[in-house]
């Protein structure tokens, strides 16, 4: 195995441990079937594409098409950043809280249409709506060029090319690391436990007193802002957006797998999940033809790795719905305290 | 004194008329009960005072504020609580964490959340509390256990135990000893009337006149969405029980 693969292993578990830690506190902990959590990571790649390039258009007094101009717009960043270092981490600081922010309003927003549903109806409409703003962002092309896709900053401009996936890996893990803090840190509280009672029973959280959809409109808003920030590494990662990129499969249906795969409600076990999902996908892709020819299969292998993730989920969620590692009570600091008082 | 008062309460389904004009008062600190056969709308009015149904005409007041139709998660503020017919426990969390979401703590905001000091104060007063309640109900050793793995029972009582943290003026329960063994009943309303005698009223539904009557101080028996006997006190309640309307659609079935 190359140290390449390794790098990529690295990254793509960085970018799905994000959007899957995001995925658990909205499905895992709270309930909420997010089958759109493909747009929060679209709203990443419009914060990138759409604000930021634009931006750097006007900064540069770049007119005329949108398209061309990004692109002379990041080629005059990248000069800059090439002997500027700072500036390329100030740009990836910035489009980090352009997304958090535009995912916590879009997430919102998001939800708001389901105030009245119940669970099945909750999911299917959240997939449409992520769909059809996934459809209006792939052919429109004003607004983060659609299918024809444009150029981004790139960030490690001055960082020497054969070097450039393991930064970039390294720049991921630690912001992946980071939110696996903050997820922790915000859901072994009070937090925490009221998701999850609301996803056990929201008839019993509304009759103490807890409105369901207060608590939804904050858990979708923090989980688009985390989810947007994925968005925003891969876009700068790719040094370009192409809409079609943020489909549903790779987005929404893979990190539910990867989160079911390793323990929902479980901020360790969705690690788990997630390097299991990227290490079989990424020798996948690297190993598919020699797969085919040894093992005779007659159609092409790129439906290979559909196919058994498909699988999978079926596997996990007859088998094992509780996942490798299975979900723990909350137990907060007072919590903590008495117990040990007890069991003295 | 009066804490809890319906006029006149409307309620359909559809075409069926499930109440139909149904007017109750409960009195402080009363252990009040509702009976009625299967399908007599004893549950719907329940669900309509506690906001889970709303009414198509009529009033409801609680402490003489008017809470017709308000949200259940508004009346819980107001110190009106609930249990459901079918128990409805947390199944997947503990016993304790059962109990904790019977009181709000202000670290359920998120952004509060994040910083300890700010929450910690109030968990360690209702971690202390939920223990007390937890002895009460002599289920103490099960503090750990998953909900969905106790008897049907236990969850009644961990449900009771729930609505007891924020120190209700009224519990309404629906059904509260339905599919529990007759020991385990008797537990429990020995328990409603421990907490009678702390000053908390309670408005019950119940199918099973046989254990409960000894317990109640008000007998309101429902027909076809209609009230059709009440009586308060001993003697009343005898009476009550032996008129003949109420024999016959209530004992006779």
């Amino acid at each position: 195995m190359s140290f390449d693969i390794i790098s990529m292993i690295l990254l793509w578990f960085g970018l799905y441990y994000i959007v899957s830690l995001s995925l658990n506190m909205e499905f895992g902990y709270a309930g909420i079937p997010n089958f759109g959590k493909a747009l929060s990571v679209l709203v990443g790649a419009i914060a990138v594409g759409g604000i930021l390039d634009r931006l750097l258009m006007l900064y540069f007094k770049i007119n005329g098409d949108f398209i061309t101009g990004s692109t002379y717009a990041t080629s005059a960043i990248n000069t800059i950043i090439a002997s500027h270092p700072i500036v390329g981490i100030g740009i990836l600081i910035l489009a980090i809280i352009l997304a958090s922010i535009l995912g916590l309003i879009v997430g919102a927003i998001f939800i708001l249409p389901s105030a009245k549903l119940k669970e099945d109806y909750l999911g299917i409409t959240l997939l449409a709506i992520s769909e059809a703003v996934f459809l209006i962002c792939t052919y429109n092309l004003n607004i983060i060029g659609g299918y024809y896709g444009i150029s981004t900053p790139d960030i490690l401009a001055f960082v020497s090319g054969e070097y450039r996936g393991w930064v970039f890996a390294g720049i991921v893990l630690i912001i992946a690391f980071l939110v696996f803090l903050f997820f922790e840190r915000l859901l072994n509280t009070p937090f925490g436990r009221v998701l999850r009672a609301m996803r056990e029973n929201e008839n019993t959280v509304r009759a103490f007193g807890r409105n369901i959809m207060m608590l939804r409109i904050k858990t979708m808003a923090i989980g688009s802002a985390i989810g947007a920030i994925a968005g925003v590494l891969y876009s700068l990662y790719t040094v370009n957006i192409i809409a079609n990129a943020f489909t549903r499969v790779d987005w929404t249906f893979f990190p539910f797998l990867m989160v079911l795969l390793g323990g929902k409600g479980n901020n360790k076990g969705v690690a788990l999940g997630v390097l299991c999902y990227v290490v079989i996908k990424v020798l996948l892709d690297i190993y598919k033809y020699n797969i085919k020819y040894a093992l005779n299969i007659p159609f092409e292998p790129v439906w290979l790795s559909y196919m058994l993730f498909g699988v999978l989920m079926l596997l996990i969620l007859y088998y094992k719905p509780s996942g490798l590692i299975p979900e723990k009570p909350i137990l907060t600091p007072p919590m903590k305290k008495k117990i040990a008082e007890i069991k003295q | 004194m009066e804490i809890l008062r319906t006029e006149n309460i409307v309620k359909y389904f559809g075409e069926f008329k499930a109440l139909d004009g149904v007017s109750i008062s409960v009195n402080k600190g009363d252990i009040t009960l509702v009976i009625g056969p299967n399908g007599s709308g004893k549950s719907t009015l329940i669900n309509v005072i506690t906001g889970f149904l709303k009414a198509d005409e009529g009033k409801v007041y609680f402490e003489n504020k008017d809470i017709t139709n308000k949200e259940p998660e508004e009346l819980y503020h107001y110190g009106l609580v609930r249990t459901f017919q079918t128990p409805q426990p947390l199944k997947e969390m503990t016993v304790l964490e059962n109990l904790l979401i019977g009181d709000i703590n202000p670290g359920e905001n998120p952004t509060t959340a994040l910083f300890y000091k700010k929450w910690i104060p109030k968990e360690e007063e209702m971690v202390e509390k939920a223990f007390k309640i937890l002895e009460f109900l002599k289920l103490s050793h099960l503090y750990d256990r998953k909900a969905g793995e106790l008897s049907g029972g236990q969850m009644k009582l961990v449900e009771i135990g729930r609505a007891l943290m924020t120190n209700p003026k009224m519990i309404v329960m629906d059904e509260p000893i339905a599919g529990v063994a007759p020991g385990l009943a008797h537990d429990i309303f020995n328990h409603v009337l421990e907490l009678k005698a702390r000053g908390i009223t309670f408005l019950i539904v119940e199918h099973r006149l046989d254990i409960v009557l000894k317990y109640i101080d008000h007998l309101y028996v429902m027909f076809n969405g209609q009230i059709i006997a009440e009586g308060r006190g001993e003697e009343e309640i005898k009476k009550v029980l032996s008129d003949p309307k109420v024999v016959e659609i209530y004992i006779g079935e």
